[in-house]
């Protein structure tokens, strides 16, 4: 059984696996972070952001000296499943922190309640 | 996992379930801290007689009477936060909680009444002041229980035969207040004492009638004493149509069903809120996001939040949070952090609830303090919204992953627009007299994008989604500035899947007889609107004028057609001036007649990967100028013809799979970058107003993520 949990990304049951539902990727455990199954990036933001003006730090676009932007890829497929924009050397967030015993419960256990594969 | 709560640890030394400050003439923290009052015995009769149908019915007249007073409020008034929305109109139970509420700014709903509770722990029993039918109080502090001292309140009890039934409560944004920059906000404040007025709770009238000698030492305190009396006689006329309209349902159903009827729609409202709760997914949600200003100076800030969900009930925990400073008005009160929420949690968590205080019932609030979110009484709190709305964006982000499993996704959503710049003008108006307020551009952010469909553009205030964005013609006769231009900007939103909408912004001009201009932000260099799901974030929004310009002396010399847009005016500098682009927070500065105000505030976040956007939406997103070729072609990765704007399908293909095969070349495994990304560290002078790097309350911690103790 597959749950959604973000845009793109799963949980499978019993397994408690993070599953890229875009490729079908597995990710990792459910019960450490997904970021630790994907690919990541450190990118200087202005190469999203457009610098609109002329001044080197006042312009409508992030400073990279303050902060950079952070994409997490699925390793099979390229699909940016989260960003973050953290100072230089900030800690990642541990964003999803899910209690998976009552999650099982919740999903595995209510009567009627339609699977992922049912609801596609 | 179980016990969730159980494997958070707090930091030593530090409050987190109430304020950071203790008792003092005017302010009790026990009541701001405090929860809904327990029903008197007058309600729980009341309570008991109502069914849930007479309930129902009352409540839709509750609310038919403060809609009545929002209308009569806004028509009443001459100032334009009022005016635009930023405002709300409330009865309140016999005790002081904010039952039904018209509005506005959502966090209003959940503000404003510990000031009531104070006069009916402190002054009803006082012989020497006492409470009586036609008392009439004034409050706008914000240690008190208010937001900022340039928010301003009025109350009145309803009583019938002597028994109190409620009260009426009517306010919002006046702006002038006395403080040391004209219009409120003064961003390089560094204590309460330049903050202007601070009354906690004041008996301005008896009888409906103002006093003249206090309402004398209110119009000596201000810049502003035509409109500071104009509208708090506009309040007070508005507490007074409330208290009539109640007191004509108390003479048709009783004194018990009134005051009953307003505690149970709090008893109610919270059970409903339970009940949602309960059907989200158990677990613990992080956020974390950063300022890069205290007021003064330039400076790093954090401000985490972590929700913990176990079963019907939700614990906000702002931990890690950088410490309190001297150095501007950046600090948030306890309760202004609790009351913040509701503008997220209303909107969108529980969306389809009436908004009161409550649904917070199932929510704890642990707000680390002494820090910049729970500060203490001394220093400056005017912009303890900018702190406050950190954490309500952390909590949108939070929000819709806990949502996203649910029979709740419709609310799925990246945050609405918060990177906040505000423009405050003062001089001499059209009409004659002195004013110094904001224009009703506060009220055209970007929204986030949503699950299933882009952000609208201009699509409302932070603070409050019901706001309008006022005349422009009406502004420039009210305000000393002239606007030339509204416009939907370009390249100023998040891109996603789902796109981000775009803000309007305004550019507007002093007039021959010059202004007064103060600015206050936040999000310079760095951006509030985080996207979700991999879409990026809303883009910083920097303070933008231009001096020495005149221009309406150039527009008129010239032939050629001349862009005013925030885009064309930073990029390509059509009109010849002095182009200032700045840190938002500025005192008080003379402008002279034709220079230029470029001020909008911010489009939301995205939603999704970009390279999931309808490369035909990408397309629109040109033909309606919100975004320039190069976005399309580098963020987007379309292949199109830049004349005629059609998409080259397996172009766009092609290029889409090599953007692809660049994220899995550029990117590393987790190991690998937090070797490498640990290493990082921004220069010491980010870090002044930090406190440790990278956690503030825990020097030397060292794990991947963040809010790890253990």
């Amino acid at each position: 059984m597959r749950v959604s949990v973000t845009e793109y990304l799963d949980i499978e049951l019993p397994a408690r696996r993070w599953i890229c539902n875009r490729c079908n990727t597995d990710l990792g455990p459910a019960d450490r972070s997904y970021k630790e199954g994907c690919l990541i990036a450190n990118r200087n933001p202005r190469e999203v952001h457009p610098v609109i003006g002329t001044d080197e730090h006042f312009n409508f676009s992030f400073d990279p000296e303050w902060i950079r932007l952070v994409e997490f890829y699925c390793p099979g497929c390229g699909t940016m499943v989260e960003t973050e924009y953290l100072p230089p050397g900030h800690p990642l967030t541990w964003d999803i922190q899910l209690d998976l015993d009552a999650f099982e419960r919740r999903h595995m256990s209510e009567p009627g309640r339609a699977s992922l594969e049912d609801q596609r | 996992m179980g016990d969730l709560m159980g494997n958070i640890r707090l930091h030593d030394g530090f409050v987190y379930d109430r304020h950071a400050y203790e008792l003092a003439p005017g302010r009790d923290p026990e009541l701001l801290a405090g929860g809904i009052e327990p029903p008197s015995d007058l309600e729980l009769k009341g309570m008991e007689a109502l069914s849930a149908v007479e309930l129902e019915v009352f409540q839709h007249k509750i609310t038919s009477i403060v809609e009545e007073a929002r209308e009569v409020y806004m028509a009443l008034s001459i100032s334009e936060g009022i005016i635009t929305g930023d405002m709300n109109t409330s009865v309140f139970t016999a005790e002081g909680d904010p039952a039904v509420v018209a509005t506005g700014i959502f966090f209003h709903t959940l503000l404003n009444y510990p000031q009531v509770k104070y006069i009916l722990k402190y002054y009803r029993d006082d012989p020497t002041v006492g409470l009586h039918d036609g008392d009439v109080y004034f409050f706008n502090d914000p240690t008190c229980g208010g937001v900022h001292t340039f928010d301003m309140f009025v109350s009145a009890p309803i009583f019938h035969n002597d028994v109190l039934i409620g009260w009426a409560e009517v306010g919002g944004h006046q702006g002038e207040c006395g403080s040391m920059s004209p219009g409120g906000f003064s961003p390089t404040a560094t204590t309460r004492w330049e903050e202007g007025l601070h009354v906690g709770a004041l008996r301005i009238g008896d009888n409906w009638e103002l006093r003249q000698d206090i309402l004398d030492f209110f119009l000596n305190s201000v810049r502003n004493p035509f409109v500071f009396a104009s509208d708090l006689k506009a309040r007070v006329a508005t507490c007074k149509r409330i208290r009539d309209r109640v007191l004509r349902e108390v003479e048709r159903r009783g004194e018990a069903e009134v005051a009953g009827g307003l505690r149970k729609i709090l008893a109610v409202s919270a059970d409903l809120a339970m009940q949602r709760i309960s059907q989200l997914n158990d677990g613990v949600y992080r956020s974390v996001i950063f300022n890069d200003g205290v007021g003064l100076e330039s400076g790093l800030i954090r401000l985490p939040t972590t929700v913990v969900k176990e079963g019907d009930r939700l614990t906000v925990i702002n931990q890690g949070v950088s410490p309190e400073n001297n150095m501007g008005p950046q600090h948030c009160t306890w309760h202004l952090m609790r009351a913040s929420m509701g503008v997220y949690l209303f909107t969108y968590f529980f969306r389809g609830l009436a908004p009161n205080i409550g649904l917070l019932e199932p929510i704890r609030t642990l707000v680390e303090g002494p820090s910049v979110a729970n500060c203490g009484a001394e220093v400056a709190h005017g912009e303890g919204t900018t702190i406050s709305a950190m954490n309500v964006q952390n909590l949108h982000v939070i929000g819709s992953k806990m949502l996203f499993d649910s029979p709740f996704k419709l609310s799925v959503s990246a945050p609405f627009s918060r990177n906040v710049m505000i423009y405050v003008y003062a001089g001499i108006n059209s009409y004659g007299y002195r004013a110094a307020n904001f224009t009703g551009t506060q009220n055209l952010a970007g929204q986030g994008a949503r699950f299933d469909m882009d952000g609208e553009h201009a699509s409302g205030f932070y603070w409050a989604s019901v706001t309008d964005s006022g005349e422009v013609e009406e502004s420039d006769m009210r305000l000393p500035m002239v606007t030339l231009a509204r416009v939907i900007d370009k390249d100023i939103h998040g891109f996603g899947k789902f796109r981000g909408g775009t803000p309007s912004v305004e550019i507007s001009a002093a007039p021959v007889s010059g202004c007064d201009l103060t600015t206050r932000g936040a999000s310079d260099r760095l951006s509030h609107n985080p996207g979700i799901f991999g879409g990026y974030s809303g883009p910083p929004n920097p303070r933008f004028v231009v001096k020495k310009v005149d221009v309406f002396s150039q527009l008129s010399q010239r032939t050629d057609e001349v862009e005013l847009s925030q885009y064309s005016l930073a990029k390509e500098h059509p009109l010849s001036g002095e182009y200032q682009f700045s840190y938002s927070s500025q005192p008080t500065e003379h402008f002279d007649y034709g220079d230029l105000f470029v001020h909008g505030v911010g489009g939301g976040g995205g939603y999704g990967d970009v390279l999931e956007r309808d490369p035909d939406d990408v397309m629109d997103d040109l033909r309606e100028n919100v975004i320039s070729f190069d976005v399309a072609r580098n963020v987007y990765r379309v292949v199109f013809d830049q004349d005629t704007l059609t998409v080259d399908g397996p172009g766009t293909q092609a290029e889409r799979e090599l953007a692809r095969k660049e994220r899995l070349k550029r990117g590393k495994p987790f190991a690998e970058f937090i070797a490498e990304w640990q290493k990082l560290r921004p220069s010491d002078d980010k870090l002044l107003y930090y406190g440790d790097w990278p956690e503030p309350n825990a020097p030397g911690y060292s794990k991947p993520f963040w809010g790890l103790f253990s």
